[in-house]
């Protein structure tokens, strides 16, 4: 395992020079390195360990475990159809070769974050994955400079409070090693600190997943980063931060280690603190995501609400919230990936993000639009799409804990995610075709093709998802979760819930046996003439042949409703308060402090700088010694 | 086998006594407007007419958007369980959330198909139609959620069993059940929730550009979605009985929501997200406590 992330790390550099003589060749080279990653990760057996090295007086090590396995799976699949889309994708690109490199870091790093043992090498590869996409995001426009410091500044926060946990540990137990961690915790009279070390780790999930206070990063860095690596930052980068949760409060087994502290139906108080921070999250990005005009940041505040989702999910620590939460991380990241990339395609040929300025692509790019189309059935969990059976698994958690404010924010969260799914699909794939894209192509096979093999794979586990159930059924006997009841039961074609069960494949024949009557009563009756929605197009001067209250119209663009699509409900939330701007004044405080220190300590004469830098030495000395 | 004739008999009869309900339900606005109104077989004329006619497609996302609205409301209401154990086609998956999501396909299909005509009035009505579904489905659903809680169960023909023994939801908690209905009235889109087609402002909205069978197959859809919705309010508020007593308390249910809608005005958007949102949501949360507390009837 270690010498395959070493390798991975050494030929990304590699990969850089050939890319510098040949991009093409090195995105291709790229894409066989992931593909046969997605191989390899079925190959290694299951508790394998490896020693990489020491570190004050610690072993180091690696370990592949359930949990290990699935998160790199989910996360490989993104980052491959994305190595797959950006063979093309990248002549839009100034720099190609570094791109390739970075992202074969990126990979390298976040397989490490899924392999570690120890808290110090979940550390170090994890900020080899942040700092080598760190390095991706300024590739956009201008504005991404800024938003790739954004970026690391809130990662930097979860880190160094991450860190802190990690080194509070060390002083008191003396082991980095995550199962010894979970066995002091568990017995540990302290509860204080064991609350204190718990949410200290799950900071830097909190940052890197986008839950409520470090959620303003998400917005800035995926709507501004070069689309095609939003896909990996939303489909993958995000699950980091849901893999230290789920650490925190399931490897660590918070039911064990709060058995005292259990605040309301046996979720413990700390979960129950996690859980409110991911109810809000739910709600903030839901509203913001309704009312955002630039599609990329649209879906980036849905990743916020999916990523309280799954917070909610792995907060209970009941077995059907628990698969449900980690079973929405696979969903939602091919469902942000698929989305993503369908985005960057509609950028590549029209370079513009603005729902506003765009209308009718699906008479120019129906393939990207299907891939659009089946992504957001699963994002806003609708049957037969895998993202249903999440959402299924976390209500039936939700009411059975008889977490009813909780539940209904989940509710607002799903039902929300029908309206701010539909505003692109409405505001950019249908409706009119702005005469300026009248000349717009579908992208290459190469783009859409990983689209539609993600959407492929969501649709089969949504018919049939026992495959992908199993290796989160394992995870949850590894952390000593155990249902009264069998949840995925394959001989009987049943996914169980607390209550009362559901046939995925009934629900599927019985989708397509509607859909087969209704074409049998569509075929019927007299055969439809066609209206041609882009004659303005084609002729000058012929009017557009729908229902205008007795107009004529030539200028059908003028006529495509996508500008405030929400207006009625925008309204009421108008003037809310906003997070972001807080913590931009907060910013802007120290900034002017730290100005003011500046201009009163180290005035431009060299003579005071001088001064005040033996002053400071002086100090030091007589402190130390 | 048995499962495929029951879905089969849900939909002929969700077809059949839909529509003339739908009739009837004109025929009582009528009257209360002192007109004499159409006759109930009105709706069937109206339907079959549509049907025959030449019509005008925009589109192959306009005629797949049909044909996933028809087919969603078709896979819905065969799940529907009309009354009692006997008569559920599939008793392993008429679960609550299940039917709740799967009604999403059907509307979904619509929304996509009549934004896809290129008329901006569809598209208004459409965002008016997905807030709407904002505001009733929030109180719907936590009380159903407490329903779920109380019988630990969210199988419907399970809940319809449990109501046998311990009396009609009705009278077990009476503020969730008026809180369902309310929230019933705007799924139907019945006024004064019918902002998603206001014929006087937006054209009817979403049907402005539907044309000969499109009109025809939508208003089918239109009736298995009665059926779901009203479907479901029986099931789970009004107990179980036969088959014949299901069909009684579905026309009282859908009567009783008639007469109250033909006498009201319609919403603005705002004024239906701030009423669902306060009075009913309220009421539904303080259900919720009831129950936790077990004050129940």
């Amino acid at each position: 395992m270690f010498t395959l992330l070493i390798a991975l790390l050494i030929f990304s550099v590699v990969n850089y020079f050939i890319s510098k003589a040949s991009w093409r060749v090195g995105s291709i080279i790229n894409a066989l390195i992931g593909s046969y990653l997605i191989f390899q990760v079925f190959t290694i057996p299951k508790g394998t360990e490896v020693t990489i090295g020491k570190f004050l007086g610690e072993t180091l090590a690696l370990q592949w475990t359930n949990a290990g396995f699935y998160f790199s799976f989910v996360s490989l699949l993104v980052i491959v159809a994305v190595m797959f889309f950006a063979i093309k994708w990248l002549d839009s690109q100034k720099h190609p070769a570094a791109f390739n490199m970075f992202i074969l870091m990126v990979t390298a790093g976040s397989l490490g974050v899924f392999m570690a043992k120890d808290l110090i090498t979940l550390y170090i590869f994890w900020e080899i994955a942040v700092l080598s996409s760190m390095l991706i995001i300024p590739m956009g426009k201008k504005e991404s400079r800024k938003a790739a410091v954004v970026y690391a500044v809130m990662s930097a926060v979860g880190t160094y409070m991450f860190l802190y946990g990690a080194f509070m540990i060390y002083s008191r137990y003396g082991t980095f090693s995550m199962p010894e961690i979970a066995k002091n915790l568990a017995n540990d009279p302290s509860t204080s600190f064991k609350v204190a070390v718990v949410l200290l780790i799950a900071a830097a999930g909190i940052a890197k997943s986008g839950i409520f206070p470090l959620h303003t990063w998400l917005r800035i860095a995926h709507g501004n980063a070069p689309d095609a690596f939003s896909a990996v930052l939303s489909g993958q980068l995000v699950k980091l931060g849901s893999y230290v949760l789920m650490i925190s409060v399931a490897v660590f087994p918070s039911l064990k280690i709060f058995a005292n502290l259990k605040l309301y139906s046996g979720v413990p108080a700390p979960n129950y603190f996690l859980i409110a921070l991911g109810a809000a999250s739910i709600i903030i990005g839901t509203l913001m995501a309704i009312k955002q005009d630039d599609m990329k940041m649209l879906i980036a505040y849905s990743s916020v609400a999916n990523g309280g989702y799954i917070l909610v999910g792995i907060g209970t620590m009941d077995p059907l919230g628990f698969e449900g939460g980690v079973l929405h991380v696979f969903n939602h990241a091919l469902a942000a990936a698929v989305i993503f990339m369908a985005f960057a395609s509609v950028v590549y040929r029209t370079h513009t993000k603005k729902i506003s300025e765009l209308g009718g692509l699906i008479h120019k790019m129906p393939i990207t639009y299907i891939a659009y189309l089946f992504a957001i059935i699963s994002l806003a969990g609708i049957p037969p799409m895998s993202g249903f059976i999440s959402k299924w698994m976390i209500y039936q958690a939700l009411v059975r804990k008889g977490m009813f404010i909780t539940a209904a924010i989940a509710f607002f969260g799903s039902i929300g995610s029908f309206l701010y799914v539909f505003r692109p699909l409405a505001g950019v794939f249908l409706g009119q075709l702005p005469r300026k894209y009248k000349d717009v192509k579908e992208v290459p096979p190469i783009m859409w093709i990983p689209m539609l093999v993600l959407v492929a794979i969501s649709f089969v586990m949504g018919v049939w998802p026992f495959p992908i159930l199993q290796p989160i059924e394992n995870m949850r006997a590894d952390f000593g979760i155990a249902p009264s009841f069998k949840i995925a039961d394959a001989q009987n074609w049943l996914v169980r819930g607390f209550s009362g069960s559901w046939n995925p494949v009934i629900v599927f024949n019985l989708f397509i046996t509607g859909f087969i009557v209704a074409y049998i009563l569509y075929t019927l009756f007299p055969k439809p003439k066609k209206v041609d929605l882009l004659k303005p197009h084609k002729e000058e001067g012929a009017p557009i042949n729908i229902y205008t209250s007795g107009e004529f119209i030539y200028t059908p663009e003028l006529y495509h409703y996508n500008t405030k699509f929400y207006a009625g409900f925008e309204r009421m939330y108008e003037k809310h308060p906003s997070w972001e701007k807080l913590l931009y004044m907060l910013a802007k405080f120290f900034h002017d402090v730290g100005e003011w220190i500046h201009g009163w300590f180290f005035r431009p004469s060299p003579s005071a700088y001088t001064f005040w830098l033996a002053m400071t030495i002086l100090i030091i000395f007589w402190v130390r010694w | 086998m048995t499962a495929v004739y029951k879905a089969i008999l849900n939909l002929v009869i969700a077809f059949f006594f839909v529509i003339s309900l739908e009739g009837i339900a004109r025929k009582i606005t009528a009257r209360i407007q002192r007109r004499i109104g159409p006759p109930w077989y009105q709706n069937f004329i109206d339907i079959f007419k549509a049907l025959s006619k030449h019509p005008f497609s925009n589109g192959w996302i306009f005629d797949f958007g049909v044909l996933m609205a028809l087919g969603g409301a078709i896979a819905t209401a065969a799940i529907i369980p009309m009354g009692s154990t006997f008569w559920t086609p599939f008793p392993n998956t008429d679960n609550f959330f299940v039917i709740m999501y799967l009604f999403a396909v059907g509307s979904l299909g619509m929304a996509m198909g009549m934004v896809g005509s290129g008329s901006p009035w569809s598209a208004i009505g459409v965002s008016r139609a997905l807030t709407q579904m904002l505001g009733y489905e929030l109180p719907y659903l936590v009380v159903m959620s407490s329903v779920m809680y109380m019988y630990k169960t969210s199988s419907i023909h399970l809940l319809i069993e449990k109501q046998a023994t311990n009396g009609w939801n009705l009278y077990v908690m009476p503020i969730g059940a008026i809180v369902a209905f309310i929230s019933l009235i705007g799924m139907l889109g019945k006024k004064p929730f019918d902002i998603a087609v206001a014929p006087a402002e937006i054209a009817s909205g979403p049907m402005a550009e539907l044309s000969g069978k499109y009109m025809g197959l939508l208003q089918i859809m239109h009736a298995f979605s009665i059926f779901v919705e009203v479907g479901l309010f029986v099931d789970l508020f009004l107990g179980g009985g036969s088959l014949g007593w299901f069909l009684v308390k579905f026309i009282v249910v859908w009567v009783l929501a008639t007469l109250i809608s033909s006498v009201l005005p319609r919403f603005r958007i705002e004024q239906m997200l701030k009423f669902y949102w306060g009075v009913p949501l309220g009421l539904a949360f303080l259900n919720a406590l009831f129950v936790l507390l077990g004050w129940t009837f």
